[in-house]
Formats: structure tokens, sequence, C-alpha cells
């Protein structure tokens, strides 16, 4: 068998620790102490024999290898030999039956440690199996985000960088129309990549370890009010219809975060929903909870994504692979962002369009 | 045509400042620029220009230390123009005493608006100014006699919301960090629980507000503090 001649099993087995040493002194000093008290009350060579034996089973269990518990059995034998039997403090090895003993404790003691060590290994496989799986777990999610950030980058990257290449090429023969419309396609695909960028930086303010925001309170309306202002300097054709909550209600909130949130949504709901009817943006408080909604007046989501809509796989799992906004990564961000929170994302169809909503959890409810 | 004024660019990103060098003379200012921070601080002092549009991450130190170099002689208006977009550093630079904080990229049609207005900031601040009213669009605010007017109305402000929206009026057009509000309004002393400054603002907002949704006269720098609409 492999794994005896494997240097670190034999270490681990057999080696000889402080902390190995210590605690089977400390038990068999307690045992020979206890032993001692009922030697004194009532005289009976048998029941101590069983007491060094309940010491012969917990050893293993707080130490580890093989070495203590053999130690020990030997240690034991020989107290019981020495302290417990007639003639007392002298040693007598031609007491009948003794062999017996001796052998009996022994293999208590290493079939006691060979089944603990066994037992230890086997959780610990197990929890490194676990960790295993969570850690592909994530690189999963990192891969698939790689993947749908790079394929979100390279489009725009490629209209760029065609653009400046052909226009340096070709500028004797081009237009001065055609220039200025390649100049303006090259800013618009740079605004693009730049509204990417602050998506993926806004994933850097989560703490990577905890998956938790630093959170403040702060007021619904002012953060409702901002992303709306902000989308419109982006997309000045969005067309918002806001109502704020009637009462003043702070939460508390990584307030870029959520702000990057709505603009995602708004963003979202303006690019597929392809509707002339204002989209609406509203909150509504439910205890300490609120929740913000977008709803748009669209085509609505197909129901077969409603649920791996968030997951960031949207744009490269379908058909239209190549459609130029893809809104994988920005919906997937929403979900990471909202779920650092501590809160939840939806998205479901409503007769006349699609609404996303989500919640964020109220003070008392902070974890 | 008269040179309008001198603008010192302090960038370590050639074509950054290149562009932005190229545009400020497209629109007849006059400007230098400079890679390093140390050199910057040296031509603040020996061409007094009358603006610094200033990089936060310099080579050989970093731009808050020429702020806080800058601001012990001189008032003049310092716009920090920066890629870092953490509040902290925002509030960081405007409370250390920087006129406005541009994250990076910036489009040249909002940096020439910002540039505009710290510069009558710059040319405001030593003058005293004639009439003591402040208006932008409908909202009418007379210092002197303490009185708010939206469409000409009179509108009931509580001492403290007067003293905020004067606050903001006096800074217009530039943001005012939640620190500096609260210390200018209740002293130095009051704890830097800002909740009771976020009540009053939405108080002020629905009363001087058509629609708070949106908001025409004061807007919000999530995270940072507010900031009043520039006077017409």
């Amino acid at each position: 068998m492999g794994k005896f001649c494997s240097r670190s099993w034999w270490r681990e087995k057999w080696e000889i620790t402080w902390k190995n040493t210590l605690v089977t002194a400390a038990i068999l000093t307690g045992v020979t102490v206890v032993a001692w008290l009922y030697h004194m009350l009532s005289a009976g060579t048998v029941n101590i024999v069983m007491f060094y034996t309940v010491a012969l089973i917990f050893i293993p269990r707080f130490t580890r290898g093989y070495v203590p518990g053999i130690v020990a059995a030997m240690v034991s034998v020989g107290c019981v030999n020495y302290l417990f039997t007639y003639p007392y403090f002298s040693w007598d090895f031609s007491m009948k039956g003794y062999p017996v003993t001796f052998f009996c404790m022994l293999v208590i003691a290493i079939a006691v440690s060979a089944v603990t060590s066994y037992t230890k290994q086997q959780s610990g496989i197990l929890a490194s199996q676990e960790k295993k799986l969570m850690e592909a777990e994530k690189e999963k999610m990192r891969a698939n985000l790689l993947r749908a950030v790079s394929h979100d980058l390279r489009t725009p990257l490629t209209g760029i960088i065609g653009a400046s290449s052909s226009y340096l090429e070709n500028e004797s023969l081009l237009s001065e129309e055609k220039k200025r419309e390649m100049v303006r396609r090259i800013g618009e695909d740079a605004n693009w990549l730049l509204n990417m960028v602050e998506n993926l930086l806004t994933v850097t303010r989560i703490r990577n370890d905890s998956a938790s925001v630093s959170k403040s309170l702060e007021p619904v309306e002012e953060v409702m009010v901002e992303a709306v202002r902000r989308l419109r300097e982006r997309i000045p054709e969005a067309k918002v219809k806001v109502s704020l909550p009637d009462e003043f209600i702070m939460i508390p909130m990584d307030a870029m975060l959520i702000e990057q949130v709505l603009i995602n949504l708004m963003e979202n709901a303006f690019y597929h929903a392809r509707s002339s009817r204002p989209m609406e943006l509203y909150a509504a408080v439910n205890g300490t909870a609120v929740t913000f909604y977008v709803k748009d007046y669209g085509e609505g989501i197909a129901p077969d994504r409603l649920e791996s809509i968030f997951d960031g796989e949207a744009t490269t799992g379908s058909g239209e692979a190549d459609s130029y906004r893809g809104m994988g990564i920005g919906l997937s961000i929403c979900k990471t962002i909202i779920a650092a929170h501590g809160g939840e994302i939806r998205a479901h169809n409503h007769e006349e369009g699609a609404e996303i909503y989500f919640t964020l959890p109220g003070e008392q409810e902070k974890r | 045509m008269k040179t309008k004024a001198t603008i010192l660019i302090i960038e370590d990103e050639e074509n950054i400042a290149d562009f932005i060098e190229t545009s400020l003379r497209a629109q007849n200012y006059k400007a230098v620029s400079t890679r390093m921070g140390k050199e910057g601080i040296a031509l603040a002092a020996s061409l007094c220009p009358d603006l610094i549009l200033l990089d936060l991450g310099l080579p050989d130190l970093d731009g808050m230390e020429v702020i806080r170099k800058v601001r012990e002689w001189s008032g003049m208006p310092v716009i920090v123009l920066s890629a870092r977009n953490q509040e902290k550093e925002k509030v960081e630079a405007l409370d250390l005493g920087a006129d406005d904080y541009i994250t990076k990229p910036v489009g040249t049609s909002e940096l020439m608006a910002r540039i505009r207005t710290a510069l009558r900031h710059g040319a405001a601040a030593g003058t005293q100014k004639s009439e003591n009213v402040f208006i932008t669009g409908g909202l009418q605010l007379d210092f002197g006699k303490r009185i708010v007017k939206v469409n000409a109305e009179e509108v009931h402000l509580t001492q403290v919301e007067y003293k905020i929206v004067a606050f903001l009026a006096a800074n217009a057009g530039r943001v005012v960090t939640y620190d500096a509000i609260i210390s200018h309004v209740w002293g130095p002393y009051m704890d830097d629980n800002n909740r009771i400054l976020r009540v009053n603002m939405a108080n002020i907002r629905r009363k001087l507000e058509n629609n708070p949704a949106e908001p025409r006269y004061i807007y919000t720098e999530i995270g940072v503090g507010y900031r009043m609409a520039e006077e017409e």
C-alpha cells in the first residue's frame, strides 16, 4: 500500500509532539488520581482497569497519531501493576493473566487510535472537498463574468480601432461628412466602454472576502433623483417618470452602488423595451424595507429568460449573442450589488411590458 | 481678441494634457502645463495663474499635497481632475479647499463650463457683490432681507433651512460637502450624523422645487454633498 510508504503519512501517524505528550500525560495523571481515590475507598482491581480503559478511549480522541495511544496503554498496564495490584509499589510480572490484560489494553489503544484518526481524516477530506467545490463555483462565476466582459469590450473596441485606422489610411478619400461621422462613432463607442468600465469598477467596492459593502444611511429620494439625472446625462432621449415615496426615508446602503443599479436597470429598460411610452421609476416602503421598481411598457422579457436574466449569461447563451448592447454584465452586476446589501432582485412581466424590482432591508433588519 | 485667462495644467498624462491645452487655446485661454507636482507649485507661485487644473495621481507627489501647499498662500481656484472616483477622495479634496472635482473622463464642453464657473468664483472672491440678491431660474434669494422667493412667490423657510439655502447660494455652482454645511449651520461641535441635514434638505426641496423628482435648483452629489445651480 502506497500510503504507508509516503513520508507524510509516516510522520503524521508516528510523530511525537508536545501537545500529544501533554494531553496524554494530563489524562493519565487524572485517571490515576481518580483510581487512587477509588482504591482508597474500596479495593477492586477490576474497576481500576476499567478506569484506564476509558482513558485509553479518550486519549486518541484528543491527540494525533498512534504514539500517544500505545504509550498510554503501556503506562496504564504499568500503573495497574505497580500501584494497584498486590504487592503495592513493586513490579510483579508473574501475575496470572497479566499478558492478557496487557495485550487487551494495547489492542484497545491501537484500535481506537486507528478509528479516530480515520474519522478525523474523513471529515478533513469532506471539508476540503466542499471548499474546492465552492472555489470551483466562484471560479465559474468569475470566468462567466470575464467572458461576458471581454465579449462586451471587444465589440466597441473593434469599432474604435477600425474607424481610427481607416480614417488615418484613407483620409484623402473620405468626404468631410464621412470623417465627422467616423469620429462621432469613435466617441460613441468610447462612451459605451466607459459605461462598462464604471460598472466593473463598482464591483471592486464590494469586499471580496465577505461579499458585503460599507453602508451608510442615505435618503431614498436623493438616490433615485440622482440616478435619473445621470441617466439623462448619458441618454438624453430616455424618458422616465419618477415617483418619489411620500415620506422621507433613509436606509443603509452604498449609495453609489445602488445608483449604479438603478441606472443599469433604466438603461436596460430603455434599450430593450423599444417603447415610446416613458418607463416608470418608483419606490414602495413596506415596514423598514424599501422596494425599488423599474417598469417599462415594451416587449417584456422572454419567459424562459426570467430566471437566468441576472446570471450574466443572457448575451452569450442565447441567439442574440452578437447584439451590440448586451445586458448581461449590467444585470449580473445588479444582482451582485443587491446580494451584497442583503437584498433581493427579481424580474417579471406585467400586462404591457417588463418590470424589475429589488428590495433593500431597512435599518432594523440590518445583518 | 484679448487673451482671457491663464490656466495652469498639472497633469502627468501627456495625451490628456495635450487635449485640454488644445481646447483651452481654442477658447482663447492661455495654457501652461507641467507633469510634476513640485514644478506645478513653483509655477503657481511664479505665474499666478487664474486657475489650476490638477490631476491627483502625479509621479512625484500626491495631488492633495499640491492643494494643501497652494492653499497656504493663495485662494486661486483649483479644479481637481481625477480618475479616482471614491467619495472619500472627493470629500478630502473639497475640504482641503479645491473648488471643484471632476472625474475623468470628461468631455470638453463640460470641462469648459466648469472652468468658466470656477473662474467666475475666483473673480468674485475679491470684489464685494454690489447687489445682495441671488437669482437662478425662478429662485430668488435676498441675503439682506432673508427672503426666498420661487416664481415671485415668497416661500417660508425655517431658520435652519434658510441658513442651508443661503450657504449653498453663496457657493452656487460648486459642491459643498456635508461636513462644511453642518459646521456652517450647526457649528463645529455638531456630531457628524448628517441625518438632520438630509431631513432638512428633503423639506427644502419640497418647498422650493416644483417637482422634487426633477430638482432644478439644488442638486445632490451622492456621498459628497450638495450643489446649488449656477447664478444667472
